[in-house]
């Protein structure tokens, strides 16, 4: 695969994901084109004690697509960096891993979803984590600085995933590694099918 | 493009019809979309 800047729009993209990802954030009751919540955990294998430990509003806009923990658990003291962190579910599962000597900085661009990903942590009492804003091709954090990079369901939204893949490399320790759950299509896409932001965004 | 950038020791885990059952099924059956998991390094 050569070409990596897919043929869209890019902010008319990244509009209609805020939108998008905004609606699931504040009314994830709604109904979507996709599995959200606790019965999405299940359905990933996330381990459901840890989930139903946690209260409702943290686990119900959950939005993954597979889970990025079943590569391999995070150790404590890990700095972790989560892309597209939403509201903040893999995010505090990655900070209740690493503990207090640990950290982790959850990215994402959609305001509704860092708000709630604040209030998450406040409501589950962790002071490891933070939410920032930011994109996944030019991320707000230093060369060299985080052990873990992990992702769920986010990448495929990006227009430049070549950039995002530098971009988790440029701020990676040397032997760091990542842990990326995301979509693959498996027949080609016509070109039709490339640019139509409805398909990129469910 | 993992390797592109740079990263190396890419390992697959496995995949998931995430789409199953929800209303986003049959565009995805249309592209055999699934949900897959994969894990990788930044040299030492």
């Amino acid at each position: 695969m050569t070409e990596t800047f897919a043929p869209v729009d890019v902010e008319r993209l990244r509009s209609e994901v805020k939108l998008k990802y905004r609606d699931v954030a504040t009314n994830p009751e709604r109904g979507f084109h996709f599995h959200v919540g606790r019965p999405l955990a299940e359905m990933l294998d996330y381990p459901m004690d840890v989930v139903d430990a946690l209260p409702p509003r943290v686990v119900e806009s959950f939005a993954g697509v597979n889970n990025p923990f079943s590569m391999g658990e995070l150790r404590p003291g890990e700095s972790v960096l989560d892309i597209g962190s939403g509201a903040g579910f893999d995010s505090l599962l990655a900070a209740q891993m690493v503990g207090p000597e640990g950290h982790v900085t959850g990215v994402d661009m959609t305001p509704e979803m860092r708000d709630k990903a604040r209030a998450n942590a406040s409501l589950v009492g962790l002071g490891n984590v933070e939410f920032v804003d930011g994109l996944a091709e030019n991320l707000p954090l230093p060369d060299a600085s985080v052990d873990v990079v992990i992702s769920n369901g986010a990448i495929n939204l990006c227009p430049d995933k070549l950039a995002v893949y530098r971009e988790i490399a440029r701020v990676l320790k040397p032997g760091g590694r990542l842990q990326i759950a995301d979509v693959v299509v498996q027949k080609p896409l016509p070109d039709d099918a490339v640019a139509d932001i409805d398909l990129w965004t469910g | 493009m993992v390797r592109t950038a740079g990263l190396e020791n890419l390992r697959v885990g496995c995949m998931i019809d995430v789409f199953s059952g929800s209303a986003h099924e049959s565009d995805a059956k249309d592209f055999d979309t699934r949900g897959i998991v994969f894990a990788a390094e930044k040299r030492p």
